[in-house]
């Protein structure tokens, strides 16, 4: 038999075919791995209740439960209080003590669930306080963390109050069912509490008799004993799953962080950009016209000399002025491009084509891009290229270059490569602000990625990863 | 003029400093030396001393107040330079750091301002002399800035541009020249300047700026 596989090619191994098939043989029955699955779950089960976990479960459960219901009793009570008064603005007041020992309450949850459960809770995020009295009561009262820990409270009590009626039940059906045999001989069934009481007594549990029935009360008891520490399990699993998410950080906040981190970097790039546009314009265009205002000026005042007109220095001046004019115009151009590419408007492509056609390295373009990015990511991946190019002419003493530009899912991958002396770093390649560093900068502010491989000799590869929409 | 005046350039953009050595040869200054930055200033002065030195505010290395810190300084090490500090925006703060306790010898000038070479020159010679030129916009921005605009209001128009004009550092032939009026009537209208504000008279002109910039500033 040969066996072909989906693709038409022939297994190179027969050994391995043969193994496949003795493996599917077994697996329609019992594997002797799942044998000794069952072996150890059932170790497992029948180790439980004497291992330490169930009892620090169970003492956790009496010890948070307590103090969980205190503490709901305390906040409750101030804020039903708060809620009364609230009309009297005193209300408010306490309503805001009431959320900030909330907060505090909360963080004993936590701190319990780590000492018992090994259950390690980060801490939420640290009450900000508006300065003020009247900045202090906002921040209390439009404290998400303590109305998180509010509703914590408000789900745990119930819940605690729950888990040991369930637990308490099992536990002491348990332990009157294992000790039947000794108390109990036929004199009616044993004193049955809670679930059991509510499931077995009605069916007419309590008026059995006989060896059947005692037999049966036992395993019962059995049963109960090692099931007790897995419903526990069950409960303190929920609780620790409320802490989490009620007691831990805010995801929503957590987000807004995330966010104003990346706004930053957006703001601090953007100021960036506008510094380097000002030092442009302040060194270059704004010189060059008050040059040519000042030539200008002389030029007037010869001529106004009407007795004495130096014709060929004013001519002089003129060209002079004219020359710093026409040098003005370009500077300002390329300025203008350097706020917005106009190439762009033809699309990012053509844009990266005009690019490296004008770089002074010969440079080959690949361009395979389905989807059209946003403007925003058009403008970076062309600043980008700009920039890596002419480092490229600057400082690689490179005699080829390739860009390419690809789509990868919803990325967009640019691989500048050149082949240059290579021994590149982000911090020696590209100045200031106007440098790699600001393209870095540009780049992270889009949630993107700049990395650079330069080993001494080259080749120099910079690669970017930029979303298509940002 | 007997002796050429004798001038310092500190400019970092070299079509500026060329543009200026070249209007100033052209207008019969002595150039001691034309640099691009603060430490090059320094030692032109120190071996080949000018009457003034006209200094970019911003020069390398952080580009920001370089030209101030370095005519504060050399103010302070050269008595009688005259310094003209030459920016393209007017910072009110560098004005009143620069002319904290002295207006003799110095300038603050829009960079624009050579674009009139006359004007320009003008300043240049003042301040080499000991005089004071401050930019019109400085001059604008501190009136418009006073607290003390209800006091200014008892003067009439042509007072008020008479006093901008002496803020400048202009002389009374100058204020006279500039308004198109008699020398006589320039005098009449700061005599009634002094005394409507209650300032202390002077008759020389710097001291003359500092008092109307000190009213201006309280």
């Amino acid at each position: 038999m040969t066996l072909v596989t989906e693709d038409g090619e022939a297994p190179t191994h027969p050994e391995q075919h043969t193994q496949q098939s003795e493996h599917k043989a077994v697996s329609l029955g019992i594997t002797e791995e799942q044998v000794v699955k069952l072996k150890e779950l059932a170790q497992r089960i029948l180790h439980e209740p004497f291992t330490r976990r169930p009892w620090t479960e169970l003492a956790f459960w009496m010890v948070s439960g307590v103090l969980g219901a205190v503490s709901l009793a305390v906040i409750a009570a101030t804020l039903i209080v708060g809620i009364w008064l609230i009309i009297t603005f005193v209300g408010l007041i306490i309503i805001a003590f009431s959320l900030r020992m909330a907060r505090g309450f909360g963080r004993w949850q936590r701190t319990l669930a780590h000492n018992f459960l090994g259950e390690t809770v980060e801490e939420p995020n640290a009450f900000v306080r508006r300065p003020g009295f009247f900045g202090w009561l906002q921040s209390a009262l439009r404290d998400r963390v303590a109305w998180r820990s509010v509703a914590y409270f408000a789900v745990k009590v119930p819940w605690t109050v729950l888990g040991a009626y369930v637990a308490f039940s099992l536990w002491w059906d348990a332990i009157t069912g294992l000790l039947s045999p000794i108390f109990w001989h036929g004199n009616g069934g044993p004193a049955m509490w809670g679930l059991a009481q509510g499931i077995f007594v009605s069916n007419g549990y309590g008026d059995g008799h006989g060896f059947g029935h005692n037999v049966g009360v036992f395993l019962l008891g059995v049963i109960f004993f090692f099931a007790a520490s897995w419903v526990m399990r069950g409960f303190v699993t929920v609780d620790k799953l409320l802490i989490r998410t009620l007691l831990g950080p805010d995801p929503v906040a957590a987000r807004v962080r995330s966010l104003e981190q990346a706004r930053t970097t957006t703001v601090d790039a953007s100021a960036a950009t506008l510094r380097r546009i000002e030092r442009d314009l302040h060194d270059g265009t704004q010189a060059q016209l008050v040059a040519l205002a000042m030539r200008l000026g002389m030029a007037k005042e010869k001529l106004d000399d009407t007795e004495h007109v130096d014709i060929d220095r004013v001519r002089e001046l003129v060209d002079e002025a004219h020359r710093g004019a026409k040098e003005a115009i370009t500077e300002l151009r390329d300025i203008a491009r350097g706020i917005h590419p106009p190439a762009l408007d033809i699309g990012l492509e053509g844009a990266l084509a005009t690019l490296a056609a004008r770089s002074a390295v010969p440079t080959e373009l690949n361009f395979d891009l389905r989807a059209r990015p946003t403007p925003a990511i058009e403008a970076i991946a062309y600043y980008c290229v700009a920039e890596l190019l002419a480092n490229v002419a600057q400082h690689a003493q490179a005699s080829r270059a390739t860009v390419s530009c690809a789509q990868q899912g919803t990325w967009l991958r640019l691989v500048v490569r050149d082949d240059g002396r290579g021994g590149a770093r982000l911090s020696t390649i590209g100045s200031t602000s106007s440098g790699l560093s600001g393209l870095t900068e540009r780049v992270r502010a889009v949630d993107g990625h700049l990395q650079l491989v330069s080993p001494p000799g080259g080749p120099t590869v910079v690669t970017v990863d930029l979303p298509l929409s940002a | 003029m007997t002796a050429a005046l004798r001038v310092a350039i500190a400019e970092d953009s070299a079509i500026l400093r060329d543009g200026l050595v070249q209007l100033l040869v052209d207008r019969g200054f002595a150039v001691t030396g034309a640099v691009a930055e603060p430490a090059a200033l320094r030692s032109s002065v120190a071996q080949n001393p000018p009457d003034v030195a006209v200094i970019d505010i911003r020069m390398p290395p952080t580009f920001t107040d370089e030209g101030l810190r370095l005519a504060l300084e050399l103010r302070a090490k050269h008595e009688g330079l005259g310094i003209l500090l030459f920016s393209q925006y007017i910072e009110t703060r560098y004005a009143a750091d620069l002319l904290a306790d002295d207006a003799a010898g110095i300038g603050y000038l829009l960079k624009d301002r050579v674009a009139d070479v006359s004007d320009f020159v003008e300043a240049l010679e003042r301040v080499a002399i000991g005089g004071t030129a401050l930019d019109p916009e400085v001059v604008t921005q501190l009136i418009g800035a006073t607290r003390r605009s209800d006091t200014l209001s008892v003067l009439t128009a042509r007072e008020r541009e008479v006093l901008a004009l002496m803020a400048e550092g202009r002389s009374n032939g100058a204020i006279a020249h500039a308004l198109v009026i008699s020398e006589g009537a320039v005098e009449k209208h700061v005599a009634n300047i002094f005394a409507k504000l209650d300032l202390p008279v002077s008759d020389q002109d710097h001291r003359r700026v500092l008092a109307v910039l000190r009213f201006l500033e309280s």
